[in-house]
């Protein structure tokens, strides 16, 4: 099974030396390849020992898995068409499906990882090969970027590091070696002598995981990075890169609940408050569409951690499939509606022709407008039961009306969002001049398989499986 | 008592000596041919016979003003502690005063320089006050640091227990005070970072300039202070942070001690072949070190105890 | 001997802050991480564990003289600049300094009071890492900042040797695998000029 695993990623990394134009295709063929070990680790039954106690496949990372090589081939297929709305070198191109290749090793480790030391050896070989990845873009700012992600990217990390040092101190009494475990953790999280070391190395642990979110402090830190570097590594951040982070997060988190569940829930529920509320106001005032997805991923990734945490995981693995299917979606299309760098967003739903036109165009307001929870979009369920469980939780204890100023707060927030984006899409469709662009049949492929994920999202059996994540 | 006074005489002997030892040791390392390691004595013979000429512009203070500078100094040679195990000692002896000594000498040698009214005295006299402002607080707190690892306040009494019992268990703030210690007798005597002994060039001398004015007898006990000085410095440098070797058979601990000795002048002409010396605005960087360290020195041990 | 490492840790970390050129900021790194490996080293030998002797030849040997050297080899290939001022002078360091670490030692404290052996260690790996951060704080280059990243990941190892005697075996390889990894991504950083002429 691990060899199913790990085959395209070394074939994408052989392939990419070889100096012939033809490769292109075949790298994209490749990372195709990658959905059949993911499709059957859905079906194995679990937990399945993929790799000793070191990686073991359960539902939770089975389904993350399976989400990021959706993103990963629509991310492959637009690739195809990069050279042509983009200026990138042959030497270039190649090296960047052999950073994918890392990337998806740094990946596949971090998220089926059992151990917390191996996760976070993922994390940082995800987050290394990203580096590389936006310095594909030549501009100035890109190389600026590049090198800003290069050192936060590695202070957010360093800090993980940190507290997973501390976790692992305050559980190797009990546990010995073993105590860097996920699963044996969870077990024996009551025992833990020192669980103030515990909850220390925690905190440190997400607010490292935050700002590679860019929660709070570092909101902006994401978007101008998303900003500079191409589109498709753009998707590649909020579709994939999140994924691995979250995926620890609900890892920790999960043993966290064991040990002190009120702290954790008011740590989280502060941090992700505050995030919204100034995400909402950035989201305001942007004005070209990179920042603006970008800055909406953030506000999604706080919701999915806040539904997370009260308990309601199904909403938040809804909404972190709804996210991790629209956001690289949005991503691709902006290098077609941000062509040849021109950033303006007036008109630029306009002057598409032909079949393929239309489609693109028709599939691009979808997910705008799925992508602000309209109803029959998966986010607009996911978000309903979150606040949902939020109620429940509340329930148990006494804080019942604050919980609802929260959640009252949270949808005043929301609202901002919605208002800009409709805004934005108005703007998009009404305003502006007609220019003519062109569309590739392979991007219209790539959305088109983001758009069945999504509804994929909505039927019974992938419900029934998210439902019975525990 | 017999060997508390040996030692005294001793490290006055030697005082000369290890400045020319330096001297000698760096000019071998640039490939110049040495001077003898007696130069210092030569020196000082020849500096008596001579003429002493004091400027007309100058007040009484010149003609006081070297006694005072040395006579500080040679108290503080009573006070070091000892360097032979069961050897006489002053054991009250804590850092404010050795610090105090030592700024009062360095006080006579400023009011020395201001008293000739020539522009290089003046200069001088506020360089050196610059550098001393900045090494006393270090210095207070390097020491009371070491004194607080040996458990006594005393300086005496601190090298006689670091020598009975060497401090393992707070090795890392030992360390801070070595070093914030090294670069304090590197500043104290204007040694290479922070000023040349060597050169009478205007625009970096701080201690030259203001002996500059200064001749014959008096010279000569401006000269002997400043070896008096680096001699206390070394010894407190050596029995205080290379405590070992005190218990043996007198000769030979005095023999060991002034091994280590030769081995701190070593180290010292080492850097100076080896460094460039700071501009002067630069010595603050350095001696800010030696705070730091000071200062870490002391926080470790007291929060930490290591 | 265990605290006379940690100590000279420490110090070389501190005297980094206030170095202003970059190849002697790289001896200190690499001295600093001498210390790193030889303390790994003895308390491999007392607890007589193979994993820390490995990790501590591997961080002399990576850490301490591989780095450092590739570095020195990317600053002459590439030309950066030598002549790193901070930009926190030093006077607001030197008070900077002595604030962190008395801010971190009692921000360990009930850490500390929790873990048996070797407590205070883990305050001054604490201390340490803070002491990193300022270093990349307080430098605009990219060089120094990339170095106090590495500092940063020592100091990340020094507790971990401290706080649990060293992490498994195969965490330890992996993170060595990264920083390797890091390396090569440092040096594509570094190479613009030649990708654009192709």
């Amino acid at each position: 099974m691990i060899e199913l695993l790990f085959t395209p990623i070394l074939l994408m990394f052989g392939l990419s030396f070889i100096k012939n134009r033809k490769v292109d295709k075949a790298l994209a063929f490749v990372s195709f390849l990658i959905l059949i070990p993911t499709i059957s680790f859905l079906e194995i039954p679990k937990p399945f020992n993929l790799f000793g106690e070191y990686l073991i496949v359960d539902d939770l990372g089975a389904y993350i898995l399976f989400v990021s090589s959706i993103v990963g081939v629509g991310v492959a297929l637009s690739l195809l068409t990069l050279k042509k709305h983009v200026m990138i070198s042959q030497k270039a191109y190649r090296r960047f499906y052999r950073f994918f290749a890392i990337f998806w090793v740094g990946l596949i480790l971090s998220i089926l990882s059992n151990n917390m030391g191996i996760y976070w050896i993922g994390l940082e070989l995800a987050t290394l090969s990203t580096v590389y990845m936006i310095r594909t873009n030549h501009s100035k700012m890109a190389h600026k970027e590049a090198w800003n992600y290069m050192i936060v990217g590695t202070i957010a990390i360093s800090l993980i590091l940190f507290g997973i040092i501390l976790i692992y101190a305050s559980a190797k009494p009990i546990l010995g070696e073993e105590a860097m475990q996920f699963n044996l953790l969870l077990a024996h999280a009551k025992d833990i002598k020192s669980p103030f070391l515990f909850e220390i190395g925690f905190a440190i642990v997400t607010i490292g995981m935050f700002v590679k979110m860019g929660f709070f402090p570092m909101n902006l830190w994401l978007a101008n990075i998303e900003r500079a570097s191409y589109y498709p590594v753009s998707a590649l951040f909020s579709g994939i890169l999140e994924s691995a982070v979250i995926i620890g997060f609900f890892r920790f988190s999960k043993i966290m609940m064991e040990i002190n569940y009120d702290h954790l829930f008011i740590f989280v529920l502060i941090y992700t408050v505050l995030t919204i509320f100034i995400v909402s106001f950035l989201i305001f005032r942007t004005k070209d569409f990179m920042r603006l997805f970008s800055l909406s991923g953030v506000e999604h990734m706080a919701l999915i951690t806040l539904f997370w945490v009260s308990g309601g995981v199904f909403p938040a693995l809804l909404h972190f499939g709804a996210h991790a299917f629209l956001k690289p979606a949005l991503f691709l299309s902006t290098g077609v509606l941000e062509s040849k760098g021109k950033y303006k967003i007036r008109g630029t739903l306009k002057g598409y022709q032909g079949k393929r036109g239309k489609l693109f165009w028709i599939l691009v307001s979808l997910f705008l407008l799925a992508v602000i929870s309209l109803p029959p979009s998966p986010m607009f369920f996911s978000e309903i039961y979150g606040f949902g469980a939020m109620i429940e939780f509340a329930k148990k204890g006494d804080y019942l009306v604050v919980m609802l100023a929260f959640i009252f707060l949270l949808l005043i927030l929301l609202s901002i969002i919605f208002y800009k984006f409709i805004e934005v899409y108005q703007s998009m469709k009404y305003e502006g001049k007609e220019e003519k662009k062109e569309v590739y049949p392979s991007e219209i492929l790539a959305l088109f398989i983001f758009a069945i994920a999504l509804v994929a999202l909505l039927t019974p059996p992938v419900i029934n499986y998210l439902k019975n994540i525990m | 008592m017999i060997l508390y006074l040996t030692t005294i005489l001793l490290l006055l002997l030697i005082a000369p000596i290890l400045l020319s030892f330096i001297k000698s040791l760096k000019m071998i390392w640039l490939f110049k041919r040495p001077s003898s390691i007696f130069q210092g004595y030569r020196n000082f013979s020849k500096l008596l016979t001579k003429e002493t000429i004091i400027s007309q512009e100058s007040s009484s203070i010149t003609r006081y003003a070297p006694f005072l500078v040395l006579s500080p100094l040679l108290i503080t040679m009573f006070f070091l502690p000892p360097i032979v195990e069961g050897a006489y000692y002053v054991s009250f002896v804590d850092a404010f005063t050795i610090t105090g000594l030592i700024s009062l000498s360095t006080f006579f040698l400023m009011l020395l320089g201001l008293d000739s009214a020539s522009a290089f005295g003046g200069m001088g006299s506020s360089r050196e006050a610059f550098i001393s402002a900045l090494v006393e607080p270090a210095m207070v707190l390097t020491i009371f640091s070491v004194s607080m690892m040996a458990g006594n306040l005393g300086v005496g009494q601190a090298g006689v227990n670091l020598a009975e019992h060497f401090p393992k268990e707070h090795m890392a703030s030992f360390i801070f005070a070595g070093i914030s210690f090294f670069i304090l007798l590197l500043a104290e005597n204007g040694r290479i970072p922070i000023d040349n002994p060597e050169t009478h060039l205007e625009l970096t001398m701080v201690h030259e300039a203001m002996i500059l004015d200064i001749t014959g007898v008096y010279l000569a006990i401006i000269e002997t202070a400043s070896s008096v000085k680096f001699v206390i410095f070394s010894s407190l440098f050596v029995s205080l942070f290379m405590p070992w070797g005190l218990e043996l058979y007198a000769p030979m601990a005095i023999l060991v001690f002034i091994v280590k000795l030769f081995i701190v002048a070593t180290v010292v002409a080492l850097l100076e072949v080896n460094m460039a010396k700071l501009r002067l605005f630069k010595v603050p960087n350095l001696l800010g070190i030696a705070i730091v360290f000071a200062f870490l020195s002391l926080i470790t041990f007291y929060v930490l105890g290591a | 001997m265990v605290d006379f490492y940690i100590g000279l840790f420490l110090a070389s970390l501190i005297v980094a802050l206030f170095t202003t050129r970059l190849f002697r900021l790289l001896m200190w790194y690499s001295f600093n991480s001498l210390m790193l490996g030889l303390l790994a080293l003895i308390i491999g030998i007392e607890f007589n564990d193979d994993g820390l002797i490995i990790t501590g030849v591997l961080t002399i040997i990576v850490k301490s003289l591989a780095i450092p050297y590739f570095l020195k080899k990317f600053s002459q290939q590439f030309h950066i600049v030598r002549e790193i001022q901070p930009e926190i002078k030093v006077q607001y360091a030197i008070m900077l300094i002595p604030a962190i670490l008395v801010f971190t030692f009692y921000l360990a404290e009930p850490i500390t009071n929790m873990i048996l052996n070797n407590s205070n260690h883990i305050a001054i790996s604490i201390s340490s890492l803070f002491l990193s951060l300022l270093l990349m704080m307080e430098h605009k280059n990219v060089a120094p900042k990339v170095i106090g990243f590495l500092s940063m990941e020592n100091s990340l190892f020094l507790l971990g040797v401290t706080a649990t005697e060293g992490m498994p075996m195969i965490v330890e390889l992996g993170i060595f695998f990264d920083l390797l990894m890091a390396i090569v991504v440092i040096n594509l950083l570094f190479t613009r000029e030649e990708i654009k002429n192709d």
